[in-house]
C-alpha cells in the first residue's frame, strides 16, 4: 500500500513543484497571482505587497532589518516559500550581498489588480436570459450536500443514498491510502490516514481530492498545469452568479463535471444555453489555501460519563462518530452517543489510534466547551488510552525457533551468541529449543553453520 | 511598556476601519491633493482585500461637521454601479463619499473662513469602535479589527474628553489605532491614541510615496506583528486639554473626585459637581493644586 | 521626669553562650539603642520599644551574670549583661515602663502630633514585611521617616491601599456546622429507660436553623407563656414521640396539648420556602433545581417514598415526616453555613435572636436578587456564548514607566520645537473648499487611479527611509525595542533620576494633600515638606552640574519637569505665607 500523506497545505508545494517555464507562464493569469498572493504565509505576503511598486533587486538585509529577534523562523520560512514559488528571485551581487528581485510578470498583474481591481474572470450571464436561480442558502445546501454524498460514497459505497457520476475507477484513484480492502469479499476498511481525511475540515479534505484528482489528470491526458489554473480562476467567480458553458474550453468543459459531482458548481439547463453556478466550496478554493483555513465551529461536547452530544445534522458527521463510538439517538440537530470499551474496540481494529480520536474530539470541541481547559474531560481521554494501551500487551515480533541442537555445548554456545546480538527472546535449556529475532537469523545460521565444522 | 497585553492572533484575517479625513479646509491647505491621496488610499483598500478573501475593509469620512460609514466590504454589491474607467470598489466608494461631502456642506454654519478647522475626529473613532463591537458579538470567529486613522486636519481641543475616551475604550477592546498624519505638524491626540491602544503612529515625510507608507507599515496584519518591527515615534505628547476652555495645558488643576482637568482654580467642579476649597473659600489661591494626573 | 534617659554600660549579646559585644544602651521611653565600644563593630542596635514583646531577666543572687533578655514581636531575643545587679534593676524598671504604655510615645509637643490612631500590631507587622519586600519603598521610608520628614503614620496614611490590599488577603473563614443529625445526639440509657437529650448553644442553633416553626414557637411563647427549659422539655418529648414514630400516642397528646401540637405539624415556613423554590423554577426542561429538593411532603408532588408501608391512619398524616426530608433539610442548613457568629452562641434565647436577625437579612438580600434575577430564565450554561467580550484589564500605570515616557516627550518636545497649535490659514471659503474636493473625486472618477500609484523611485526611498528609521532606532536604543531616553543614561545617574523623582512625588502629594492649612501640626508639616523639597531641588542642581556636557542636555530635559512641579509647590509656599502673614498683623501669632 503507498503511504499517502495527508497534508491539507501542500496543493501549493505541488504548485511549486511546477517546472519553472510553466510556472512563469501560470502567472500571465492574473488570478493565479492573486490565488498565489493568498496563499502565501502572512509575513509573505507583506513583503510581495510592499515591493509591488519597487524595481530591481533589493537587498535581503533590508527586509531582515525589520524583523524582531523571535520572529525569524516565520521571515525564514516566508522568504524560502516565495523563492520556492518563483515570487522572488534570489541573486547574489558581487559583494556577496543577496538581494531579490521580484517577478516582473507576477508584479505586474498584482499592479494591475490594484487600480484597475478585480476584474471578473468571466462576465457572469444576464439575469433575463437564467431563470430560477439558487438562492445562496439553497446553494449551500446543494454543495453540502453533494459534497457529503461524495465523501460517503467514497467511505462507505452502500450508505450513499445516490451516487456520484464519478467512474468507480476513479472513485477507486480517490481511495487510494484511504481504505484498504484486505482481499474482495471483505468490506474495504478505512485506513488510518483515512480516518485523519475525515477529521480534516471541508476545504483541506477537498483539496485532498483535488490534488489527487489533479495528479491523475495526465493519466487523461490533460495537462495539470491547465487545470489548476482553472480551479484557481473558477475560485475567482462570485458565488451563486451563472457563467455560461460556452466561455469554457474543452478541457475545462469535462473538468466541471467532475467538479459539478462534489459540490464546486451547480450546473443549470436553460432552453437554449447551460451554465454554471459556482458554490461557496468553489470560491473558498483559494482561502483554503493559507493557514487560516482552520476557522471551523465545532460541534462535540464530551462528558465526564462518557457521554457525547454532537451538534449537527450531517450524516457524515453521525458516520464519522459511528466509528468509535456507540450512537444512542439522533434528534434533529443532536447525536447523542457513548463513548464504550466496545465502540472503541471496533475503532482500534480498524487501525484507529486513541490519539487520533482524542484530537478529533478535541478539535471539533463545540465552542462553549473549547474555551475550558481540557476541551474533553482528562478521565475521558486516560480511559481511551488506557483501553488503547490494554490491546497492545501482547507485542508481536518475527522470530525464528531453533531445536534439535546436537549437543548442550552447542545450544549454550547460541544462546550466548543470541545474547550477545541482542537477539534471544526465548529459552528452553532442558529442551534445547530458544527462539531468536528474525533479524539475527542469517548470523546465527552462519554462527551455527560455523559450530558444526 | 507595552500598552496593550499581548494577544496571539492564530491567524492574518483582519477587519480594518479606516478613518478618512475629508475636512475641506484642511485638503485646501494641503500640498497633496485630495485625488492624489485618494489614489494612494484606494489602492491601500484593495491590497487590504487582496491580501486574504476574508479581509474586510470598512470606511468611515471624518468630516468637519460629521462623520459617518462610506464603505463596508463585507455588505457592499458590486452590481448596479456600471463604470467602465474603474473598479466596482471604487466607484461605490466614491459615490458614497460624494454624497456625504453634500450632506457634511448643508450641515456646516456659515463661518467664518480662516478659522482653525479640525474635523470630526471622535464621532468617527466612536463610529469605528461601535461597528468593532458589533463585529465582536456575532461569534468567536471574527476578522482581527484594527482601526487606522489617515488624518490631516489639526486637532481640536474641544473633542478632548470625547477622544480620550474612545481610546480608553479601544484599549479595553483591545483594539490597536494606528495613525497616518498627513498633516503639517505631530498629532497629540494620535500620537496619544496609538501609544496607548498599541498601535503605529507614521507621519509620512514623503507624501507623493503615501501608499508605499501605507502598504509597508500599516498592512501589516496583527499576527505579523509580533514579528515584525514597525516603526516607533521617539516620542509622545502626552499633554491633556482642560474641560473648561479646551486648551491644551502643561499644569492644571485636577477634580480630586472625577479627575476632570482645568486650566484655572474653580469653586465647583463643572464635570462631577463636586465643591472644591470648602475650608478656605476666601483664600482661592490655596486650592488642590496638583501636577497634572497620569492619562494611563 | 527624671527617668526620660538611662545610660548604662553593657554587654550585648544575641544568645546566651555569646560572649557579648562590650558597649552602652541607650534606654530612652520610645526606643533602646545600643553603641558598641568599638568604633568598627558592626553590633549595633537602634530598636523601638513596640517592637518588643515582652521582657525577662536574671534574678538577683540566681548565680547568673544580671542579665536583660527582650524578645521583640517577631521572636528575635536582645540579651544585655549588666556590669551590676543595680544596673539591671534600673533598666527593668525603665523598660516595664516604657512596654506598660506600649506605643506610646512620648510626645514633644502635644499641639504638634497629628491626632493617630494607634496601629495595631498587627499593622506595624505588616508594614515590616512590606517595607521588606519592596526596596524601593525601603528607601523612601529611610530617607523621609528616618529623617524626620514625614512621621511614621503621614508614611503610612497615603499608602492605606497597600496595606489593606495586604490584610483583606487574609479573610476570616466561617465555622461551618457539623453534619451529624440531631437525632442522633439522643443517648439512650436502657437501665433507666431515659433519653436524654444533650442541649448545647450549637445543638440548638442547629435546631433553630434547621426547623423555622420551633424557631418561631420559641420567640413566640419563651419566655411570655412559658419557661425556657418547659419549652426543651416539651420539643424533646415531641422530637423522641416522632422518632419512635408511635403515631397514635402522639396524635394523642397533640390534641390535649396545642403547643406540643405546634411542634409536630408540618412546618409552615419551610413548605412555604418550598412552594417559592418550585415557583422559580424555569417551565422548560430544567433538571437542575429539582435535583437536590424534595417536595414529596407536599401535596400533589413527588412520589410518597417509603410506599405504602407508613401510611396509616389519615390522620396521623400531619404527623408524619419522612426521613428524607429531614436529611434534606438538615443538608441544606449544613450546606447554607452557618449564619449565627460563634460569639452569640451563649444560652438559648441569644441564639433564637441572631438567628431571626441573620434570617431577616438573608430575606432582604433575597427579595433584592429575586427583583433582579426575576425576568432572566434558567438557561443551559454550556451552550451560551460567553456576554462578555475578552477586555484589556485595566491597567493604572506604575507612574516609573510614566515618568519615562513623559520626559522622553520633553525630550523630543524640545528638538523639534514647534508642535502642533500653529493656526492653519484657509483661504478659502466654505463652498469653495467643499467644492474643490468634489471635484477631486469627480476627477478620479473619470480617470480613474494615477498609474503607477507610486513611482518605482519614491517607493524605493520611502522604504529605504522607514528601513532607515527602523535600524537606526534599533541602534540607538540597542536589543531592547521598549528602551528609552532614560535608558541611554550611564545606569548610575538612572537610578539617581528615578529615585529622585519617586521621592518628589511623595513629598509632593503630602504636600499638596495638607492644604489648606488648618491647623498648626499641617503648618509643621508643610515647612518640614518644604525644607525636604528645597534639599531634593539643590540635588537635582547638582547632579546636572556634576555631569558632563554631553549628557548634560538630557538630564536638564528630564529634570526640568521635576524643578517645575518643585518651583510650583515652592511659590505656592511662599503665596501662602505671605498671605498668613498679612492676617497675622489682625490675629498676632496665628495659630501657629
Amino acid at each position: 500500500m503507498p503511504q499517502v500523506r495527508i497534508i491539507a497545505k501542500n496543493f501549493m508545494d505541488m504548485v511549486a513543484s511546477l517546472p519553472a517555464m510553466k510556472l512563469d507562464r501560470l502567472y500571465h493569469n492574473s488570478f493565479i497571482c492573486e490565488a498565489i498572493l493568498r496563499s502565501l504565509p502572512p509575513l509573505a505576503k507583506k513583503y510581495v505587497l510592499q515591493m509591488i511598486y519597487m524595481e530591481g533587486p533589493f537587498p535581503a538585509k533590508s527586509l531582515e532589518e525589520w524583523v524582531l529577534a523571535d520572529g525569524f523562523s516565520k521571515h525564514k520560512v516566508a522568504i524560502d516559500r516565495l523563492i520556492q514559488l518563483r515570487v522572488f528571485m534570489e541573486t547574489t551581487e558581487r559583494k556577496k550581498e543577496t538581494s531579490y528581485r521580484i517577478n516582473p510578470t507576477f508584479q505586474s498583474n498584482l499592479q494591475k489588480h490594484l487600480t484597475s481591481g478585480g476584474v471578473l474572470p468571466r462576465e457572469p450571464m444576464p439575469s433575463n436570459i437564467t431563470v430560477r436561480l439558487p438562492s445562496l442558502e439553497e446553494l449551500d445546501a446543494y454543495a453540502l450536500e453533494q459534497w457529503e454524498c461524495f465523501l460517503l460514497q467514497l467511505i462507505n459505497s452502500s450508505q450513499a443514498e445516490k451516487l456520484t457520476n464519478f467512474s468507480s475507477s476513479m472513485i477507486r484513484v480517490f481511495q487510494r491510502g484511504l481504505l484498504s480492502q484486505r482481499d474482495n469479499k471483505d468490506a474495504p476498511r478505512l485506513t488510518e490516514s483515512g480516518f485523519q481525511f475525515l477529521l480534516m475540515d471541508t476545504n483541506a479534505q477537498l483539496w485532498y481530492i483535488i490534488r489527487e484528482y489533479i495528479s491523475n489528470s495526465e493519466e487523461r491526458g490533460v495537462d495539470p498545469a491547465d487545470l489548476i489554473s482553472f480551479l484557481l480562476e473558477l475560485s475567482f467567480h462570485i458565488m451563486g452568479e451563472a457563467y455560461n458553458m460556452n466561455t469554457l474550453n474543452e478541457i475545462q468543459r469535462t473538468a466541471i463535471k467532475d467538479l459539478a459531482d462534489l459540490g464546486l458548481i451547480k450546473l443549470q439547463q436553460g432552453r437554449k444555453e447551460s451554465w454554471f453556478i459556482p458554490t461557496k466550496l468553489a470560491t473558498n478554493l483559494s482561502v483554503s489555501l493559507t493557514d487560516s483555513s482552520t476557522r471551523k465551529q465545532g460541534f462535540v461536547v464530551v462528558e465526564t460519563n462518557f457521554r457525547m452530544y454532537a451538534y449537527s445534522t450531517s450524516k457524515l458527521h453521525c458516520e464519522i462518530l459511528r466509528l468509535f463510538s456507540r450512537i444512542e439517538y439522533q434528534l434533529p440537530n443532536l447525536i447523542v452517543g457513548a463513548i464504550t470499551k466496545e465502540s472503541l474496540y471496533t475503532a482500534f481494529e480498524n487501525g484507529i489510534t486513541a490519539e487520533q480520536i482524542i484530537g478529533f474530539l478535541q478539535q471539533n470541541a463545540h465552542p462553549r466547551v473549547a474555551e475550558r481547559i481540557p476541551s474533553v474531560p482528562e478521565n475521558v481521554t486516560d480511559q481511551i488510552r488506557l483501553w488503547e494501551s490494554d490491546l497492545n500487551r501482547v507485542e508481536m515480533t518475527l522470530a525464528h525457533l531453533y531445536d534439535e541442537f546436537p549437543s548442550r555445548d552447542v545450544f549454550d554456545a547460541a544462546c550466548d551468541y543470541a545474547r550477545e546480538w541482542g537477539g534471544l527472546l526465548w529459552e528452553d535449556s532442558k529442551k534445547m529449543r530458544l527462539v531468536v529475532k528474525a533479524e539475527i537469523h542469517m548470523q546465527m545460521r552462519e554462527f551455527l553453520r560455523g559450530q558444526k565444522q | 511598556m507595552a500598552s496593550v497585553p499581548s494577544k496571539l492572533y492564530s491567524d492574518d484575517v483582519s477587519l480594518v476601519v479606516v478613518l478618512v479625513d475629508t475636512n475641506p479646509f484642511f485638503w485646501a491647505t494641503s500640498s497633496l491633493s485630495f485625488s492624489q491621496f485618494l489614489s494612494h488610499v484606494l489602492a491601500f483598500l484593495n491590497s487590504i482585500l487582496l491580501l486574504n478573501q476574508l479581509n474586510q475593509v470598512v470606511v468611515i469620512a471624518t468630516g468637519h461637521n460629521s462623520c459617518d460609514y462610506v464603505y463596508d466590504s463585507s455588505s457592499a454589491s458590486h452590481h448596479g454601479v456600471e463604470n467602465r474607467t474603474i473598479p466596482a470598489l471604487y466607484s461605490v466608494l466614491l459615490q458614497k463619499m460624494e454624497e456625504f461631502l453634500i450632506k457634511d456642506e448643508k450641515l456646516g454654519k456659515q463661518e467664518s473662513p480662516g478659522m482653525i478647522a479640525s474635523s470630526l475626529l471622535s464621532g468617527s473613532l466612536s463610529l469605528a469602535l461601535c461597528y468593532i463591537q458589533r463585529l465582536f458579538r456575532t461569534g468567536p470567529l471574527h476578522p482581527q479589527p484594527r482601526i487606522l486613522c489617515l488624518q490631516g486636519s489639526s486637532d481640536g481641543p474641544e473633542q478632548y474628553v470625547a477622544i480620550m475616551n474612545s481610546i480608553f475604550s479601544a484599549q479595553r477592546s483591545m483594539v490597536p489605532i494606528d495613525s497616518c498624519y498627513v498633516g503639517a505638524h505631530n498629532s497629540a491626540f494620535l500620537q496619544q491614541a496609538s501609544y496607548i491602544t498599541g498601535g503605529v503612529y507614521v507621519k509620512p515625510q514623503h507624501l507623493d510615496g503615501l501608499f508605499q507608507y501605507l502598504v509597508t507599515v500599516f498592512a501589516t496584519d496583527l499576527h505579523c506583528r509580533s514579528s515584525l518591527q514597525l516603526p516607533r515615534p521617539a516620542g509622545v505628547d502626552f499633554r491633556a486639554s482642560c474641560f473648561c476652555h479646551k486648551t491644551t495645558i502643561d499644569m492644571g488643576y485636577v477634580c480630586s473626585v472625577c479627575l476632570s482637568i482645568f486650566c484655572k482654580h474653580h469653586k465647583k467642579c463643572s464635570t462631577c459637581g463636586s465643591v472644591f476649597g470648602q475650608a478656605q473659600a476666601d483664600n482661592s489661591a490655596v486650592s488642590d493644586r496638583k501636577r497634572k494626573a497620569p492619562e494611563t | 521626669m527624671a527617668s526620660e534617659k538611662v545610660t548604662r554600660r553593657v554587654k550585648y549579646k544575641t544568645s546566651v553562650k555569646d560572649p557579648g559585644t562590650p558597649g552602652r544602651l541607650l534606654l530612652s521611653m520610645e526606643k533602646l539603642i545600643f553603641r558598641s565600644n568599638s568604633q568598627n563593630s558592626a553590633s549595633k542596635l537602634d530598636m523601638e520599644f513596640r517592637f518588643i514583646k515582652n521582657h525577662k531577666y536574671t534574678k538577683e543572687g540566681s548565680n547568673k551574670a544580671p542579665m536583660l533578655n527582650l524578645t521583640s514581636s517577631q521572636g528575635v531575643s536582645y540579651i544585655f549583661e549588666f556590669e551590676s545587679y543595680g544596673d539591671l534593676q534600673v533598666c527593668k524598671e525603665f523598660v516595664g515602663k516604657a512596654l506598660s504604655k506600649p506605643g506610646d510615645t512620648p510626645k514633644l509637643k502635644d499641639t504638634l502630633e497629628a491626632p493617630s490612631e494607634q496601629p495595631s500590631t498587627q499593622d506595624l507587622l505588616l508594614r515590616m514585611t512590606l517595607l521588606q519586600e519592596n526596596s524601593e519603598l525601603q528607601k523612601l521610608h529611610k530617607e523621609f521617616v528616618s529623617n524626620g520628614v514625614l512621621t511614621e503614620d503621614e508614611f503610612w496614611a497615603s499608602r492605606k491601599k497597600l496595606l489593606d490590599g495586604v490584610s483583606s488577603r487574609k479573610s476570616k473563614q466561617r465555622v461551618g456546622l457539623k453534619s451529624v443529625m440531631l437525632s442522633e445526639q439522643a443517648t439512650f440509657d436502657s437501665r433507666t429507660k431515659r433519653v436524654t437529650y444533650s442541649l448545647t448553644p450549637e445543638v440548638v442553633r442547629e435546631i433553630f436553623a434547621e426547623k423555622p416553626a420551633i424557631h418561631r414557637a420559641y420567640l413566640k411563647l419563651v419566655p411570655n407563656k412559658m419557661a425556657d427549659k418547659d419549652f426543651w422539655t416539651k420539643l424533646c418529648r415531641a422530637l423522641y414521640l416522632q422518632r419512635e414514630k408511635n403515631i397514635n400516642v402522639l396524635a394523642a397528646e397533640a390534641a390535649e396539648d396545642e403547643e406540643l401540637a405546634l411542634f409536630l405539624k408540618p412546618d409552615e415556613i419551610l413548605a412555604c420556602e418550598t412552594r417559592h423554590k418550585i415557583r422559580c423554577v424555569d417551565p422548560t426542561l430544567n433538571m437542575e433545581a429539582d435535583q437536590g429538593d424534595d417536595y414529596t411532603h407536599l401535596p400533589d408532588h413527588g412520589i410518597v417514598r417509603d410506599g405504602g408501608k407508613e401510611v396509616s391512619e389519615s390522620q396521623s398524616e400531619p404527623y408524619r415526616r419522612t426521613l428524607f426530608q429531614d436529611l434534606n433539610r438538615h443538608s441544606a442548613v449544613v450546606l447554607e453555613g452557618t449564619t449565627v457568629d460563634e460569639e452569640h452562641l451563649k444560652d438559648t434565647h441569644s441564639v433564637a435572636e441572631a438567628l431571626a436577625r441573620s434570617r431577616q437579612a438573608d430575606k432582604e438580600a433575597d427579595a433584592n436578587k429575586e427583583r433582579f434575577n426575576r425576568p432572566q430564565l434558567m438557561e443551559l450554561e454550556d451552550l451560551q456564548p460567553p456576554k462578555d467580550h475578552p477586555l484589556a484589564a485595566l491597567c493604572i500605570k506604575d507612574p516609573r514607566d510614566y515618568f519615562d515616557s513623559q520626559q522622553s516627550s520633553a525630550y523630543k518636545t524640545s528638538r523639534d520645537a514647534s508642535i502642533g497649535m500653529e493656526p492653519m490659514k484657509c483661504n478659502l471659503s466654505t463652498q469653495e473648499a467643499y467644492g474643490s474636493l468634489r471635484d477631486s473625486i469627480a476627477e478620479i472618477k473619470a480617470s480613474g487611479l494615477m498609474d503607477p500609484i507610486v513611482a518605482p523611485e519614491v517607493a524605493v526611498k520611502v522604504f529605504s527611509v522607514l528601513t532607515h528609521n527602523i535600524s537606526s532606532s534599533r541602534y540607538h536604543l540597542g536589543k531592547n525595542p521598549r528602551e528609552s531616553i532614560l535608558d541611554r543614561l550611564p545606569a548610575s545617574i538612572k537610578e539617581e533620576l528615578l529615585h529622585h523623582w519617586v521621592s518628589i512625588q511623595e513629598l509632593l502629594r503630602h504636600y499638596w494633600s495638607s492644604y489648606p492649612i488648618t491647623t498648626s501640626y499641617l503648618y509643621s508639616k508643610v515647612t518640614r515638606l518644604k525644607d525636604a523639597m528645597s534639599k531634593i531641588d539643590a540635588q537635582l542642581q547638582e547632579l546636572k552640574e556634576s555631569l558632563q556636557s554631553d549628557l548634560r542636555h538630557q538630564v536638564t530635559l528630564l529634570i526640568r519637569p521635576m524643578q517645575q512641579a518643585l518651583e510650583a509647590a515652592m511659590q505656592h509656599y511662599d503665596a501662602d505665607l505671605q498671605k498668613r502673614s498679612a492676617k497675622s498683623g489682625e490675629r498676632p501669632n496665628g495659630y501657629v
